[in-house]
């Protein structure tokens, strides 16, 4: 018997106590001095001697009550070796075969998949097979009572896998078949080459008792191997055409110091070939002269000579012309002077992004105006009827962004069509031209549009003057990121379908208020834009195994969605590198999906001819360049520890909290104990009275 | 004529008396009082009652002759007198450890020795009330204190009493040993003249012992009367936790379950009086049983009917 908290036990002294007070109780006995004991000596024995029995019993229950408690406080159980399961009977045999990037080193799939013919060959009619493939995530490749030339059949036709090495998702799925199965023999193939990055000890996982796990480890040794690390391009956009840089990071696992040539290729041809010297166990940055970015997405690739694992050896990236965000300011018919220049004017200014600013006036508008717009700003204009007006709302509904400057514009007049998707009613016009102006005083720092200015001496508002404003009142769902500082809204947004409309109280040139000449106006501006544009960073590779959530990266879908809008639910198809197709869509259901294989996908629109699509470049995970040894053991080990305690081969997996847990004799010695005291507590009433 | 009529409110509690610190104040409030009631009583003890006729004989005092018998009878005939007492009176206190027993706290009980000490302050003072010669004679295992009997020596008693009551003694008597029979062999032997004697004792004696002691003392023609003095606990046995019992004699422990022990212990003891009442009487002597809760004049009607009785057996 074994106990889970054996340093209950020391409460065993507790014993001592009842033994303690009946020593004490019998001291303290009364002396009674008496005549004579002449009578009382004459009385027999026996009787005296009975009674020290019945209170020998008294101490007797009290004491093993006490030591079940305790007991029971010490969670005893049962070591349980069932040693002899699993030595005759049916086998449930899993093969864990690891197909992550780095089996890719030298003969070490093909020495993978030899171990698992051997272990599908060894098995009899009457065993169970399973075949799991693994890498970042575990997939069965057949259904247990499959014969063993169907497994033979899975593992020809299992590749190798861009994805890193991760065992816990693949030993997680192996104990749930092993434990599923009802065959006397269990055991367990681990083929890998053990890379220490994908192992974090997961104490949750382990088989149960009586599972073999037999490893087979291909890695170990010396393993050198250099990689492309990690490309990074920089933009430079001050002359007449945009340049890119790109520099690329080789790392050397190895004890010896290489030489490798690296070459930049783009679009498919050889741009330049560097010698490079990489140290042993380090790493060397090397830079390729500047090129000019070319016209569309085009695909990079740094390139190494190729060694041991080549999935490593080079690095694939997408340099894409910067993606301008379209911007229409429409303004009134007859505007001020300058109405909408400090706003084109600050929008046209900066490169990440760079807005395509483009002003139309209202009586000009037509319904393709808003086509491809990421942002429309009303700037005192009533908001447009009609088929114009339609095609605007449909345009924020489907993801554009629309920013409503009411100004000095009669609200009455405006279409009543528009007040479900406005997000403030306009009220009257607040002149604060007496007390020198009013301020911008409450800002969420937590709305995107203010989380720049958070950090301190990143902007000040204070110095802004609102002389005029139009009192708003937010709609319910509406949200207040800035105040003037009468608590009266200075912004209020609203999301509407995909897109997000903003109105602001105040004017975008100097006519009400001197924001416009305060340097923080240009990056308030760009922060407005960005947001309300719905603006994300373009990413030049993603990682085997990334989810690509299309709804984010508008820059990828947007050349085959006309525009951001209506369209965005159309069907796109995207091809993998191997030619797999995918149907998905920018929002909507299929705008979700995962990126597994190295190389470029290719997303193209209906009509897009194959080949001339968005490339998306997929890389395989850095970390798997790092082919660092786990000891075998040490997961066997913790798979199927016992007691904290390993045992090679031991068929002992379960654990003694599990052992316990399913045994539960602390209850039993719980109720025994209560079960005692009850009787404790009756005999002792009894004797209290009888003497009493 | 019996002596247990009188009513039981004139009987005064020992644990008042008690609180009366000196003995002869004691012994004068019991025996008056109880002499006072003994007028009301139907039966008069007295020592110059009237014993038989006999013929005249030549010499006799004439004023003793009956003349109404005379004139009944015409035949003379001389009126017989009992003669005064003036006997011998000892009382034998037993003041052996046993004796101390039954003290209660706050003066509600008292001890066997104290009681016996009352009733003896009471008996000596009565019968110096009628002019007998009274001596006290304190054992425990051997003589202790003896006070010769005389007609002064009521004083001394009571002073002997009194440091009696005062004294104590270890218990180291050896099991078995016989608190009566030496001493009351050497009083016997001392004794010349026929006495009236009373033992006031708790009797933890083989009735054997005892009978054997009081022979002695019969053998020569003195008069018995026993006064076995218990207390109410060792009649009933009335404890009730299990304790340690010690022998006040000998010291022995003990450790006894009362309520497994009461009725054997009853059943034992009432054997043992009804054997020592049975084998005393036998003996011709007179024995009475006496609980210390019981008021003390009680006794001295026992004593009193007991003399009646031993001066009717001549």
């Amino acid at each position: 018997m074994n106990f889970l908290a054996p340093a209950f036990l020391a409460g065993l002294a507790a014993i001592a106590v009842p033994v303690l007070i009946h020593l004490i109780h019998r001291e303290r006995k009364a002396v009674v001095e008496f005549p004579s004991l002449m009578f009382l000596q004459r009385i027999p024995y026996r009787s005296v001697r009975r009674q020290k029995i019945r209170h020998l019993l008294l101490l007797i229950l009290r004491c093993i009550a006490i030591a079940l408690l305790v007991a029971a406080f010490a969670r005893p159980f049962f070591q349980r070796r069932q040693t002899a399961v699993g030595t005759t009977g049916a086998r449930e045999v899993v093969i864990l075969l690891d197909n992550s990037a780095s089996m890719g080193y030298g003969h070490r799939w093909d020495r993978a998949r030899d171990a698992a013919k051997k272990v599908v060959a060894s098995l009899s009619p009457s065993d169970h097979g399973t075949l799991i493939l693994f890498a970042s995530e575990a997939t069965v490749a057949n259904d247990p009572t499959a014969p063993p030339d169907r497994i033979n059949a899975a593992l020809a036709t299992a590749k190798l896998s861009s994805e890193a090495t991760k065992f816990a998702p693949a030993l997680k799925l192996a104990s749930q078949i092993i434990t599923a199965s009802t065959l006397p023999r269990r055991e367990v193939v681990l083929i890998s080459d053990y890379q220490k990055i994908g192992w974090a000890n997961h104490n949750e996982i382990g088989f149960p008792q009586g599972t073999v796990v037999t490893p087979v480890d291909l890695g170990g040794g010396a393993s050198p191997n250099i990689a492309v690390a990690q490309v990074t391009t920089s933009r430079d956009s001050t002359g007449v055409r945009d340049h890119v840089t790109v520099a690329a990071r080789l790392i050397n696992t190895g004890t010896d110091p290489k030489s490798v040539s690296a070459t930049l290729s783009v679009g498919g041809r050889d741009v330049q070939t560097q010698k490079v010297d990489v140290p042993a166990s380090g790493a060397q940055q090397v830079a390729f002269t500047s090129i000019a970015v070319p016209s569309g997405a085009t695909k990079g690739v740094v390139r190494i000579s190729a060694d041991s694992l080549t999935q490593d050896d080079e690095l694939n990236f997408t340099i894409a012309p910067d993606e301008a965000v379209p911007v229409l300011i429409i303004e009134p018919t007859n505007p001020r002077a300058n109405q909408s220049l400090y706003l084109s004017r600050a929008l046209s200014i900066g490169d990440r992004p760079s807005f395509r600013v483009d002003e139309k006036s209202a009586d000009a508008l037509t319904p393709r105006d808003f086509d491809g717009r990421a942002l429309v700003v009303l700037d005192e204009v009533t908001p447009p009827n009609g088929a114009v007006g339609e095609r605007l709302r449909a345009a924020v509904a489907s993801g554009a962004g629309l920013v409503i400057v009411p100004g000095s514009s009669r609200v009455e007049a405006w279409p009543a069509e528009w007040r479900a998707i406005l997000p403030a009613m306009v009220g009257t016009t607040v002149d604060r031209t007496g007390d020198a102006g009013g301020t911008m005083s409450s800002l969420d720092y937590a709305n995107p549009i203010f989380e720049l200015f958070n950090a301190p001496r990143s902007g000040d508002f204070s110095m802004a003057r609102f002389y005029r404003y139009r009192a708003l009142s937010p709609v319910s769902g509406a949200a207040v990121p800035a105040r003037f500082d009468d608590g009266s809204p200075a912004l209020v947004e609203k999301a509407d379908g995909a897109g997000k409309v903003l109105m602001w109280a105040s004017t975008l040139d100097s006519y009400w208020t001197n924001l416009p000449l305060q340097p923080v106006f240009l990056p308030f501006v760009h922060q407005l834009g960005k947001d309300v544009g719905r603006y994300a960073d373009p990413r030049p590779s993603f990682l085997a195994g990334d989810v690509l959530d299309l709804s984010r990266h508008g820059e990828l879908t947007a050349p085959y969605t006309s525009g951001r809008g209506a369209d965005s639910t159309s069907e796109l198809t995207l091809e993998a590198p191997s030619g797999a197709r995918d149907r998905v869509t920018a929002t909507g259901p299929n705008h979700l999906v995962t990126l597994k294989e190295q190389g470029f996908y290719e997303l193209r629109g209906p009509t897009t001819p194959t080949g001339s699509g968005r490339p998306i470049a997929v890389n395989v995970d850095p970390a798997e360049s790092d082919l660092s040894h786990v000891d075998p053991q040490d997961i066997v080990a913790a798979v199927t520890a016992v007691n904290g305690q390993h045992a090679p081969g031991d068929l002992n997996a379960a654990t003694p909290q599990d052992q316990e847990q399913r045994q539960k004799l602390w209850w039993y010695l719980l109720a025994a104990a209560l079960l005692l005291l009850g009787a404790e507590t009756a005999l002792s009433n009894r004797l209290s009275k009888a003497a009493g | 004529m019996t002596t247990a009529s009188a009513p039981e409110t004139t009987f005064l509690d020992p644990s008042v008396l008690a609180r009366i610190g000196n003995l002869e104040l004691l012994a004068r409030t019991v025996v008056e009082g109880f002499i006072n009631g003994l007028h009301r009583a139907p039966h008069l003890g007295s020592s110059t009652d009237f014993a038989e006729h006999r013929a005249y004989m030549p010499g006799d005092d004439v004023r003793r002759i009956d003349w109404r018998l005379y004139a009944r009878s015409d035949r003379h005939f001389i009126k017989e007198y009992e003669a005064d007492t003036n006997t011998n009176f000892v009382v034998v206190l037993d003041v052996s450890p046993s004796m101390r027993y039954g003290a209660l706290e706050g003066g509600q009980r008292l001890s066997k020795l104290t009681y016996g000490c009352f009733l003896a302050a009471c008996l000596a003072y009565f019968s110096s009330l009628q002019r007998d010669r009274i001596g006290l004679v304190t054992i425990d295992h051997d003589i202790v204190d003896y006070v010769p009997p005389s007609g002064k020596h009521l004083q001394l008693i009571l002073h002997t009493l009194d440091r009696v009551e005062r004294a104590g003694r270890d218990a180291k008597a050896a099991p078995g040993q016989s608190t009566l029979l030496a001493p009351l062999q050497k009083l016997s032997e001392s004794l010349r003249r026929r006495s009236m004697m009373v033992l006031i004792s708790d009797l933890y004696e083989d009735p054997d012992d005892v009978v054997k002691a009081l022979s002695h003392m019969r053998g020569r023609g003195n008069d018995m009367v026993v006064f076995h003095l218990l207390d109410p606990r060792e009649l009933d046995f009335t404890f009730a936790d299990s304790s340690n019992f010690i022998d006040m004699e000998t010291g022995v422990k003990m450790p006894v379950i009362p309520e497994y022990l009461r009725k054997q212990y009853r059943d034992l003891v009432a054997a043992h009086t009804a054997e020592l009442a049975r084998r005393i009487g036998g003996a011709r002597a007179d024995y009475s049983l006496f609980d210390t809760s019981k008021p003390l004049d009680k006794a001295l009607f026992a004593y009193l009917a007991a003399r009646q009785r031993f001066s009717r057996v001549r």
